[in-house]
């Protein structure tokens, strides 16, 4: 009898819901343990990354959270650079008792200052060697690592013809895309982001919506992997991470809800296709805000109508938190979408 | 041509011990692996031909020295060797003879089946009982690299550099018709002769998704998805040892709706996978017509897990 050493393996493990009859979700209770753990086992691999060596990261999100429990777990130190506008206190609380050092620099555009980010960041690697930066922005081994997402859904589903999934690095949703397709070459892969990211072409603006899209355009988005995209605002998540509580009996966070809402409707759209939705976060982070109805009550334009169906739109333009929009994005590079979008119609 | 089952057993032979192993018509799936504690491992699953067979007998004396007919068969001597250590008899000596109706160097797995199918002689000369993943493990040490037809039928991931399984798959494959073909039938291939490919890390997490296609497949007995699987095995395979005419053979299973292609990862087989509830006499006949027509060599119908014997041509 030999034991699973590495049990990071079984964390990382998402279960499968099922939404509907032809849809189900892997519901991840931390998604980023996947490309957290693949890039830590690269780079010990090749001897990039030594013993007991200083690792150094720009997030305090939820990639933050999984190199945090790595590198406490196998020894490493551990320094994450974000913005005082991205972190609360509990988390980051929760990210020192793992031993991170977290550094929270001024924001004052409040757009996550990741430039200044950045900039902090290097100068730690210039002055320190043997560094380790995991890179989850442009890392392969971020995407790469998603072939197990795309093993689970095999195993379990079969074949998959939809995926949907949420998009902020790029890397779940192109990773499992990349390599469901080269198997399914038929698969459509629908990217949901929110209004105000700049992803998929829409200007920047302040995002309500947590955890989801980017104010900046990471290497791992393929835009020309991705069929369709949906824009869904913060209080159309809100609606559907309650239903999913209600309804499913999982707790989860607000970006998997609106993976979930767009799943639901791709998947009473096309009634004979097999729906595969990603949706990466629990629910314990948002206990305070999104399951809070007096943190609800003060919120504009709350409560209102939970969005049925997309609306679909001819030119990309940033709504309102309510509003869900979708744009045929046909496997496009951006250039050539944002070329399209502002020339003659 | 179908090939039946040999009747080799002449009056001389019938009264040894002996022992048969199958053939296979190359793999489904071949690549690297990881295994539960993140180790990589060279693994393959195989695609068994029961239809062709090798056959050992063997005459054990005390005379110590070993002997092999044909004498070419030194891997399935050297098997028999490694039994007789195995089982505690080292210093038993004979004659082992050999038959086999499975054609060498064409990726059948003809070397193999000679290593199986001598220690299984041994084992039954000496009244032992071994398990197939001893077979396995001898088979491996006699001849460096070895498939899984030791496990016959059985649906299993198999390391063929260490003689061990990876994943039992829980059951045989879907079931499907083979038609099998060679793109050159001169060109013989050395298995230990090809350098191992060397794969990137993409691929090696692309064989992931394969292997979960495989289990899914024989789970659910879905020749439709194994075939999905094993085409992308093949395409994979071709990046590293290349085989002629390649996109032919593809563009040929996709107007013939198979189910997909696979090959001998270190052979020159090819094989067109067909559904086997709407494969007809008819319709195989029309796509061996193609082949031959297209100047593919060694056609052969074979009937994979189907009680079926009407595609026999």
């Amino acid at each position: 009898m030999s034991f699973e050493i590495d049990y990071f393996r079984a964390l990382e493990t998402p279960r499968l819901a099922r939404l509907g009859p032809n849809v189900a979700a892997a519901a991840f209770p931390l998604m980023k343990l996947m490309p957290a753990r693949f890039i830590l086992d690269q780079a010990e691999k090749s001897g990039e990354l030594k013993a007991g060596a200083h690792i150094v990261e720009t997030t305090s999100g939820t990639f933050g959270m999984a190199v945090a429990l790595l590198a406490a777990a196998r020894g490493f130190r551990l320094t994450l650079v974000t913005a005082a506008t991205l972190i609360d206190q509990a988390y980051q609380r929760r990210l020192e008792r793992l031993g991170a050092k977290v550094v929270a620099l001024a924001d004052e555009r409040g757009d996550g200052n990741q430039s200044g980010r950045l900039a902090h960041l290097k100068a730690i690697m210039e002055t320190e060697p043997g560094v380790f930066w995991t890179r989850q922005y442009d890392s392969a081994g971020n995407w790469q690592s998603y072939a197990r997402l795309a093993e689970l859904f095999v195993r379990s589903m079969g074949q998959v013809d939809w995926l949907v999934g949420c998009i902020g690095t790029g890397g779940s949703l192109c990773g499992t895309g990349t390599f469901l397709r080269q198997v399914f070459p038929h698969l459509k892969i629908v990217a949901v982001d929110t209004h105000r990211s700049v992803l998929f072409g829409q200007p920047l603006g302040k995002r309500m919506l947590r955890g989801l899209g980017n104010s900046v355009i990471p290497a791992n988005v393929r835009h020309e992997l991705v069929d369709e995209v949906h824009w869904v605002g913060a209080y159309a998540a809100y609606h559907q991470t309650h239903s999913l509580l209600r309804n499913q009996g999982i707790f989860m966070g607000p970006t998997s809800g609106a993976a979930a809402l767009v799943g639901d409707w791709i998947a009473r759209s096309n009634p004979d296709a097999v729906v595969a939705v990603i949706m990466p976060d629990e629910g314990h982070r948002h206990a305070d805000t999104v399951y809070n109805d007096d943190w609800l009550a003060k919120l504009s334009d709350w409560p209102c109508e939970a969005a049925r169906a997309p609306e679909t739109l001819a030119s990309i333009e940033p709504r309102a938190e309510w509003e869900w929009t979708r744009f045929e994005w046909s496997r496009r590079h951006l250039d050539n979408v944002l070329s399209a979008q502002a020339g003659p119609s | 041509m179908p090939v039946i089952a040999n009747n080799l057993g002449s009056p001389l032979l019938a009264k040894l011990p002996r022992g048969d192993a199958i053939a296979h018509h190359g793999e489904l799936l071949q690549g690297v692996f990881e295994d539960d504690h993140g180790g990589l491992h060279r693994g393959l699953v195989t695609l068994p031909l029961n239809g062709l067979r090798s056959s050992a007998w063997i005459e054990l004396d005390a005379g110590g020295t070993l002997g092999v007919k044909p004498n070419c068969r030194v891997k399935a001597l050297r098997a028999a060797k490694m039994t007789l250590e195995h089982l505690g008899n080292p210093n038993l000596g004979g004659r082992l003879v050999i038959e086999t109706d499975i054609p060498v160097g064409h990726g059948y797995g003809s070397s193999t089946a000679d290593v199986v199918a001598a220690i299984r002689a041994v084992a039954a000369a000496l009244g032992a009982r071994l398990l197939a993943s001893t077979i396995a493990r001898l088979a491996v040490a006699a001849e460096i690299a070895s498939d899984a037809i030791a496990f016959e039928t059985e649906a299993l991931l198999f390391a063929q550099r260490e003689g061990k399984v990876l994943e039992h798959f829980g059951g045989a494959l879907p079931p499907f018709v083979l038609v099998g073909f060679k793109a050159d039938a001169t060109a013989g291939v050395d298995t230990l002769g090809v350098a191992p490919a060397r794969y990137n890390s993409e691929e090696i997490q692309l064989f992931r998704v394969l292997r979960g296609m495989v289990a899914r497949a024989v789970r659910e007995q879905d020749a439709r998805l194994l075939g999905k699987a094993s085409t992308m095995s093949a395409r994979i395979s071709q990046r590293h040892l290349p085989k002629r005419h390649f996109e032919v053979v593809t563009g040929i299973a996709d107007h013939y709706r198979a189910c997909g292609i696979q090959v001998a990862h270190s052979g020159s087989l090819y094989g067109l996978m067909l559904d086997a509830q709407s494969a007809t006499r008819d319709s195989i006949s029309s796509i061996t017509t193609v082949l031959e027509n297209a100047g593919f060599q060694d056609i052969g119908v074979f009937p994979i897990n189907t009680e079926e014997i009407s595609y026999v041509l």
